[in-house]
């Protein structure tokens, strides 16, 4: 019985070498945001090296990597706070670093929110708003606290706000301006669940109105539920990079669980579908046969099954989660092992990574 | 409005919502203030303007940089510690004006807590030798024009300083300027003598001078760099 590959998940970076085509071409402007083989060195360390990926316009994007993987000095260089040692990285077309009228379309959320605690949720939403020449400022902020469900809080001192208070309306004067791009860096650390799933709700809201949304984060439960593409980054390169959907599928193909009708013919059905090309490796438990696909169609399988004379019961794709992603990615880059923060959370089962 | 004045506006609503720091800039102001104007009388002078003069014109300097000083940290200083000079440098205002926006909103405190310091200065010495004593024509001049000027240019230095150093450099250099400008404040009066005055002509030049010490300042600004700052955060 062939048996699946405890580390059978390669390095994937599909759309990697479009990103790396780019060099040779123009701008797209599908795309929001392209990094263009990208390095940058800390004092000898090489923190990035070479990445590409882009991101198209209203997607959500999720930029994934333990701590130290380089990620905030991605997010830096795309708001043009570091400068790339090589390649570049344009953001509407443009380095943010020296277009200073470009970065009024972009909007940030640092962990920290960006605001004053000597200033009431008004008085801060106020200051951004004139800095960003927003038209009508009092409606504007009106909105904005109704839309975060701060507006009884708006003459109350930041300084008070909890935590969970802040972020939202740290959120609110990140979109004051109604940027094209939002870039959100952890957005829901150190919130308890509900705020976990308000900050969600409120990027699954703004992702409705076409805004692009690069999403840094370490909570793989976070960009499964609000991102449709994400790239993993490790030691300074990108280790993954696709939707979720096709990661999920796997990079050698799906995995589907059959149930035979009659289970003591397990032996000779995995006999028969071992013989298939298609099938990478089986495993039969618990009266179920786990078979790897080397492609993503199922149905030879099943067809062979049926023609042999074998009643199929129930047949299931199974996907993987973003976390079983992650971790062999991660894995395959030599993290786990090499990481004791990482082995920590995954003897923990944590999704936070 | 103008970005760099909303970033000035910003900081003056900002210094004067801390009290804890608005009360000792004002005790710092009224202190040497106070004490001053008793040491005007004791080491003598003739004539309304002669010796207030040689007081006003470098009491009135190094007041205001020691106010100065104390404000920039809250405005330069504070806002790197607390991570939000990043938002601000991913805004849309390029970073010389965001350092312009902060040197106008110390400046303004400054200056006129400077000036109310001084005025506090020339009262009680005038009412310690039972006068009214008013400054000369010059030095009145240097109040309203090298004295902002000036205090800018330190505030300039200052936050350009603490905003491309790290937090440990800044300690240290904070040291120094402090133990330096009450030295300087200490003595100012004998710096110059008892006896001195300044010419129409010598107060333009200082004016000048003060100017390309401005112009300096401003050049200094090209070596602002987003990087530093960024990566000079606590």
């Amino acid at each position: 019985m062939k048996r699946r590959a405890l580390s059978h998940f390669p390095v994937r970076i599909t759309e990697n070498d479009q990103g790396s085509r780019c060099l040779m071409n123009e701008y797209n402007s599908n795309n929001s945001i392209e990094v263009r083989s990208v390095t940058k060195n800390f004092q000898g360390s090489q923190v990035l090296d070479g990445i590409s990926f882009s991101v198209g316009r209203g997607e959500v994007f999720g930029f994934l990597g333990p701590n130290g993987a380089g990620k905030t000095t991605t997010l830096r260089i795309l708001l043009g706070l570091l400068r790339p040692d090589s390649g570049e990285a344009l953001v509407l077309g443009k380095s943010l670093d020296t277009a200073d009228a470009q970065r009024k379309r972009v909007g940030v959320l640092f962990e920290n929110n960006g605001l004053i605690d000597r200033f009431t949720a008004r008085e801060n939403l106020r200051y951004y708003a004139e800095l960003y020449e927003v038209s009508d400022i009092e409606k504007r902020i009106s909105e904005l606290l109704e839309y975060v469900g701060l507006s009884d809080r708006g003459d109350d001192l930041v300084g008070i706000f909890s935590t969970g208070m802040k972020r939202k309306l740290g959120l609110a004067r990140a979109i004051l301006h109604k940027p094209d791009i939002l870039f959100l860096d952890e957005p829901s650390s150190g919130l308890d669940p509900e705020g976990q799933k308000m900050v969600h709700d409120l990027i699954v809201g703004l992702s409705g109105q076409s805004m692009t949304i690069f999403l840094n984060s370490h909570n793989l439960d976070e960009v499964s539920r609000v991102c449709s593409k994400v790239a993993i980054l490790h030691h300074g390169t990108i280790q993954a990079y696709d939707s979720i959907e096709r990661l999920r599928a796997g990079p050698s193909g799906s995995e589907i669980t059959i149930t035979l009708s009659d289970p003591a013919l397990g032996d000779r059905a995995v006999a028969m579908i071992n013989a298939l090309p298609c099938v990478t490796s089986t495993l039969q438990e618990h009266g179920h046969i786990k078979v790897t696909l080397s492609g993503q169609s199922g149905s030879a399988v099943l067809e062979a099954l049926i023609t042999g004379g074998f009643g199929v019961e129930e047949a299931v794709r199974q996907k993987r989660t973003l976390e079983e992603i992650y971790l062999d990615v991660v894995r395959e880059a030599g993290g786990i092992l090499g990481n004791p923060e990482s082995v920590a959370i995954q003897e923990k089962g944590s999704v936070k990574v | 409005m103008n970005g760099i004045l909303v970033i000035a506006k910003k900081e003056i609503r900002q210094l004067t919502h801390n009290t804890q720091l608005m009360v000792s800039a004002l005790i710092m102001a009224f202190i040497f203030g106070a004490i001053s104007g008793p040491a005007l009388i004791a080491t003598g002078g003739t004539g309304a303007g002669v010796g207030i003069d040689s007081l006003v014109f470098t009491f009135a300097l190094m007041i205001g940089l020691l106010i100065g000083y104390i404000l920039s940290g809250q405005t330069f200083l504070r806002e790197k510690q607390e991570g939000t000079i990043e938002t601000l440098l991913a805004g849309p205002l390029p970073i010389k004006d965001i350092w312009l926006g902060k040197v106008i909103g110390v400046l303004i405190p400054a200056y006129i807590l400077t000036l109310a310091s001084t005025a506090l200065m020339i009262i009680i010495a005038g009412s310690l030798r039972g006068d009214i004593l008013i400054p000369s024509g010059p030095i009145i001049l240097h109040l309203v024009t090298v004295v902002p000027a000036f205090i800018a240019c330190g505030v300039g230095v200052l936050g350009f300083i603490q905003l491309l150093l790290g937090m440990r450099e800044n300690q240290i250099i904070n040291v120094g300027v402090i133990f330096g400008l009450i030295f300087l404040i200490s003595f100012s009066r004998e710096l110059l003598g008892p006896g001195f005055t300044i010419s129409w002509a010598g107060e333009g030049l200082i004016l000048v001078i003060t100017g390309g010490l401005l112009l300096a300042v401003n050049a200094m600004t090209r070596f602002l760099n987003k990087e530093r700052i960024v990566r000079s955060i606590p």
